[in-house]
């Protein structure tokens, strides 16, 4: 277990070197080097995984460096070395910055889902990228990726956990870019950087304050600090809203929702474990480390995290019900569950929010390359232009529907129990009014996945796909595997008897508790869920309903709605109004006053000091000696000087 | 006890005196073509000695010959590092000696001495005695400065350098004698309790610190320090390129070894005296890292460009020393850290100089114009050297420079500490330059934009709706020969090669020495503690 911290260190060490040498790797095999390195690198991180787990297990709290953490009241290992050991003037003594991770439920239930949806969709890229001729490249940025996605979860202290959300940050703004020969592909790119940049200016700040509160960059030294009351209100709850700022940007949260439809533009595997399965969910992950910061003083944070992510849930569902793109319309549904992440860690359903975090990752992952499968095979992404495909593409229709399935929350699937798990923790911990609004969403969520699935792959097969096939298996199986986890994971969730009392046992904050079942909110959900499936059947396979009446009926309604609330026309037209305006007057001031009188004065006084200083090498040994001479005199007077 | 009665810690003197004769021997029977033998000679004796050194001498604390000699960790750990430097040294000159140097045996043999006299230098712990080490070492730099005879530039280094170092060492020697004169000792302890022994209302003749300051200035002439700097452009520019890297990191590192110890045993301990001092060394400090990075503005030939970058690093570590107290081990680590990292940093970039030197036999700035596209690696390794250099983070730079500066202000030296960083910024100006030749200026008779990164294709692209990279035109392939910086194939056709196996194994190590200071220097700063506790007890 003291070796987790190997299992990013693996694909930190192949990136560079595919890097470097991936070309000439590949000449020796018939498949892309970089490809290799990087799944081995990954496998060898998921074998970690289960070495950690097994780990963990057999710890205790007496065990070296484990503990029961004060707070989540989890049985947490913490390994720490120092980093760098320096003296600062204006401080007592020297500041140690350390390096170190955690091995705690919570992390051990993300590396699981990293390592495993990684280690499938890299597999699944083999045969989705080959032939692109940047495919070592693609594969580098992944390793690289994958490196530090696993760093987010095990840091240990925020420090850590910033630098690595910033490179998952950086590689996703590479891999959406890259087919940056599209224009399309560097607007999303340079959109997601620079949207998610704005919530991770609210992290870092989070994050100095907590240093200045606590004087160190470590975690637990600042839940520490919250539980024992010397951070005061204001700041905990300040820092807190920072932290979730940045938790916003990376989660895609309305305001900051903007950039992941967007992200589409990037290779489908990329979406499939970038944009749905791990890095949009660190936001969700941030807030629930940081859970003690959140749940202290009466838990003010938690109302704004539950409202936002209510609020995104809603309006990002009714988009993804218009949207006519295979890969927005699970875009906009990934936003949307993140939203529903988000409503849960703030109806103090931690439990809930982890296990759909983690149930969404699988089967978004799924479904994320089950329309790869598609686009590989058709080059069609809108789904007017597709249909019938399950005539063509048997397995993809398969793996597609267990996944639209259980997203879409129809019983026993893993969907289903995650799902109900955050209804049934809204229901208890806010007022009605959130799960109502939240049981909306559910419908919605079930009726867009059915409209994906039934427009897709059901209905009347188009002339010019009937040609189509179905992927390779290097494609398909990984589908397969993550079909199994999108049906069974929900088991899981279950009181299992033994040592493993069920994943309420094992994930929790404060207490655990076992697997509860609300009569009313399952059937009610269960009930919607089937409904919508059958009802988005009869419309797009049957072709019994038409939506046509309806859609001329509410006709403004819809426009606002396919038009994504404008929200891209509001920000476009601040930015060329309000930012762009203000940017040209600094850019004024920059250039006039900054640069050319400020900078380049001194600089080159600077450089006219040094040419002139060159002079005084002469190039003869006489007026060195001199020189020297005089230096003497120099020293001996000044040293008379001080001494006298 | 006898004088002789611990003679074997000295056994890896010994070794190395007996390795280096036993490479002039060897240089009698080979014949010619087989001489490059004698390089790998020397490296796998080094290397074997580092190895018998640590062995034997590790956590070791003695004294040899009454005193004169000192077998501790910190003379362990110079040790180290000199023969570290040696086998680098050794290694990067390899490809210069057998083309463009006759008789190698001598010059790896001459090498060879001159780390056993920087070894000695850092066990001294009497003034005669790193007199004489400094001597060894410093004989064997003459020589080997001006090892290219047939090259007027190589006479004239080896001759201004042979006359400097005489007038520096006379002064040194003087300095020593006035202070035996009033103080009837040399050791460095015996200084620091005769220093301590005057009252401190008494008057402190002059002579004594008259005698201090000439063996500062003798000092000063070895590190370069402001304005005992002259020689060191016109030595560093003429003498053959390994020589330059071997002036700016070796010499440097042994002359610091020593005045490190001497400050720490007989300075320092002196308090409030050590206190006033601190003042002048700080002042030449700030003037030595001013003049050093100023100058280096104006440079054009690299050559001279390092050796004003050497003069301001000098600064920056004489401002460490400066810094030294008995309080805190901080600076004293820093100076020792610093010079790790310097060193491994000025591999780096004398390196990939020497290996284009090689190719091409320039070492003007403006030549290295367009190396970014010809030789990658070259390029890659000097612009991370530079960054280093400069501080850039991750690299060793950032790390040494910020444990230093730290360590400065820490003693009460903000100023010092804040005209350092300064003078940093200003270097950064000199060291980009150096990167923007080889990356962004084009090789002579090339047009300012070179084809094949792919410039024109994006421009033409703008706007049109996803047109796939390779259908948007004629001239897609660029032909192997218009690549970025081919000009230079036309006049160097060896530039085309790829760099030989020493050098890619020299550049590695550099490399990955930058690499890891930069990021993790803490098992590094542990046997660095252990040395400084060594000397500062």
């Amino acid at each position: 277990m003291q070796w987790a911290w190997l299992i990013p260190v693996f694909s930190f060490a192949v990136a560079p070197v595919i890097v470097l040498a991936g070309g000439r790797l590949t000449a020796l095999s018939r498949v892309p080097g970089g490809a290799v390195l990087s799944i081995a690198a990954i496998g060898a991180g998921f074998a970690f995984f289960w070495i950690a787990l097994l780990g963990w297990m057999d710890a205790s709290a007496g065990t070296e460096s484990c503990y029961v953490a004060a707070g989540t009241e989890a049985l947490t290992c913490n390994y720490e070395r120092t980093w760098f050991n320096a003296g600062l003037p204006g401080l007592d003594g020297s500041v140690a910055l350390t390096w170190g991770f955690f091995v705690d439920p919570l992390t051990i239930a993300m590396l699981g889902l990293v390592t495993f949806v990684a280690l499938m969709v890299q597999i699944y890229s083999l045969g989705y990228m080959h032939g692109d001729p940047r495919i070592n490249w693609y594969f580098a940025v992944h390793a690289l990726f994958a490196a530090s996605m696993l760093t987010i979860i095990l840091a240990d202290s925020f420090l850590l956990l910033y630098v690595a959300w910033e490179l998952v940050g950086v590689c996703s703004y590479l891999l959406i870019g890259f087919w940056h020969e599209r224009p399309a592909a560097r607007e999303a790119a340079k959109k997601a950087f620079i949207v998610t940049r704005i919530g991770d200016v609210g992290l870092l700040v989070g994050i100095l304050l907590l240093w200045r509160e606590v004087g160190t960059f470590s975690m637990t030294d600042a839940f520490a600090a919250v539980q024992a009351g010397t951070m005061g209100e204001g700041v905990t709850i300040a820092a807190a809203l920072l932290l979730f700022l940045g938790a916003m940007g990376k989660s895609a949260q309305i305001p900051f929702h903007v950039w992941l439809p967007d992200a589409m533009e990037g290779p489908t595997p990329v979406s499939a474990l970038i944009h749905a399965a791990t890095m949009v969910v660190a936001g969700v992950f941030l807030v629930a480390r940081a859970f003690p910061l959140f749940e202290a003083y009466n838990a003010t944070p938690l109302l704004v995290v539950a409202i936002v992510g209510l609020v995104t849930a809603l309006v990002t569902s009714t988009i993804a019900l218009v949207a006519t793109d295979i890969k927005r319309i699970l875009a906009y549904s990934t936003v949307s569950h993140l939203g529903l992440m988000m409503l849960s860690l703030g109806a103090f359903g931690y439990t809930a929010a982890i296990f759909h975090l983690l149930a969404h990752g699988f089967a978004k992952a799924l479904l994320f390359l089950g329309a790869g499968s598609v686009i590989h095979s058709t080059e069609e992404q809108e789904i007017s232009r597709l249909g019938g495909l399950r005539k063509v593409m048997p397995l993809t229709t398969l793996v597609f529907a267990i996944g639209a399935m259980s997203l879409g929350g129809i019983p026993i699937l893993a969907g289903f129990w995650s799902k109900d798990e955050i209804l049934q923790a809204v229901s208890q911990g806010r007022n009605p009014a959130f799960i109502v609004f939240a049981l909306i969403t559910a419908l919605l969520s079930a009726l867009y996945m059915g409209r994906a699935l039934f427009a897709t792959f059901f209905g009347k097969l188009p002339q010019e796909l009937e040609h189509t096939h179905e992927s390779p298996p290097v494609m398909t199986v990984p589908l397969a595997l993550l079909a199994i986890l999108a049906v069974g994971f929900g088991f899981i969730s279950f009181n299992w008897p033994g040592a493993f009392g069920g994943f309420g046992y094992f994930v929790f904050f404060h207490e655990g508790h076992g697997f509860e079942f609300t009569w009313w909110i399952g059937i009610l959900s269960g009930v919607m869920a089937v409904g919508a499936f059958v009802f988005t059947w009869m419309v797009y396979e049957r072709g019994s309903i038409s939506l046509e009446s309806a859609r001329r009926r509410f006709a403004p309604l819809l426009r606002v709605v396919e038009n994504k609330y404008y929200f891209d026309e509001i920000y476009q037209w601040t930015i060329d109004r309000v930012v762009l305006v203000f940017a040209g007057f600094v850019a004024f001031f920059d250039r006039a006053i900054v640069n050319d009188i400020g900078i380049n004065g001194p600089a080159d006084t600077v450089r006219r000091l040094g040419v002139a200083l060159r002079l005084h090498v002469t190039g003869h040994l006489y007026s060195y000696a001199l020189a020297m001479t005089l230096g003497v005199v120099a020293l001996g007077i000044f040293w008379w000087l001080i001494t006298a | 006890m006898p004088l002789t009665a611990n003679l074997d810690l000295l056994t890896p003197e010994f070794a190395l005196a007996g390795l280096a004769f036993l490479v002039f021997a060897a240089d009698l029977v080979l014949p010619e073509g087989r001489k490059h033998w004698l390089g790998w000679l020397s490296v796998a004796g080094l290397l074997a000695l580092i190895a018998v050194s640590v062995i034997m001498l590790w956590g070791v604390e003695e004294t040899l010959y009454n005193g004169l000699l000192a077998v501790d960790d910190f003379s362990l750990w110079f040790k180290v590092l000199f023969m570290v430097i040696g086998v680098f040294i050794i290694l990067s000159s390899m490809d210069f000696v057998s083309e463009r140097l006759e008789h190698q045996g001598e010059f790896y043999g001459i090498v060879l001495f001159s780390v056993l006299g920087m070894n000695v230098m850092a066990q001294s712990r009497e003034l005669l005695t790193a007199y004489i080490a400094l001597e060894l070492l410093s004989f064997s730099l003459y020589v080997l400065a001006a090892y290219a005879r047939d090259n007027a530039k190589s006479n004239e280094s080896g001759l201004k350098y042979i006359i400097i170092g005489a007038f520096s060492s006379a002064i040194l020697l003087y300095g020593v004698s006035m202070v035996y004169g009033v103080l009837g000792v040399t050791k460095f302890e015996a200084i620091a309790a005769g220093l301590a022994a005057i009252p401190d209302t008494g008057a402190v003749s002059p002579s004594l610190w008259v005698g201090v300051a000439l063996i500062l200035v003798g000092l000063g002439f070895k590190v370069a320090a402001v304005p005992f700097h002259m020689w060191a452009p016109d030595v560093y520019e003429g003498a053959p390129y390994p020589i330059t890297a071997y002036l700016s990191i070796g010499s440097k590192a042994a002359a610091f070894a020593l005045v490190l110890r001497l400050a720490a045993e007989g300075f320092v301990p002196v308090g409030d005296r050590w206190e006033q001092w601190q003042l002048i060394l700080a002042v030449l400090a700030a003037v030595t890292m001013l003049v050093g990075n100023l100058v280096a503005l104006a440079q054009r030939n690299l050559k001279r460009l390092m050796a004003y970058s050497s003069i301001g690093h000098s600064g920056f570590i004489l401002a460490g020393v400066a810094a030294l107290s008995l309080d805190s081990n901080l600076p004293s680590n820093g100076v020792m850290l610093y010079l790790v990292g310097y060193s491994a940093t000025n591999f780096v970039v004398f390196g990939g100089l020497i290996s284009f030197f090689n190719m091409t036999g320039k070492e003007m700035m403006s030549d290295l114009a367009g190396l970014g596209g010809t030789q990658p690696f070259l390029a890659a390794s000097i612009a991370i050297g530079m960054f280093s250099l400069a501080g850039l983070p991750i690299f060793a730079g950032f790390a040494i420079k910020f444990y230093l500066f730290t360590a400065v202000a820490d003693e009460g030296f903000l100023w010092l500490a804040g005209l350092a960083v300064f003078a940093s910024l200003v270097s950064l100006y000199y060291y980009l330059q150096v990167v923007r030749q080889m990356y962004i200026e084009p090789a002579e008779g090339e047009p300012a934009y070179g084809h094949g990164y792919g410039y024109e294709h994006v421009d033409a692209e703008h706007g049109e709706q996803g047109a796939g990279h390779n259908e948007s035109g004629e001239g897609d392939e660029p032909a192997p020969a218009r690549r970025y910086g081919a000009a230079q194939f036309e006049t160097h056709p060896a530039l085309g090669r790829r760099p030989s196996v020493t050098v890619i194994a020299v550049l590695g190590a550099g490399l990955l020495a930058v690499f890891w200071i930069g990021v993790y220097p803490s098992p590094l700063l542990d046997t660095i503690e252990a040395a400084s506790k060594a000397i500062l007890s």
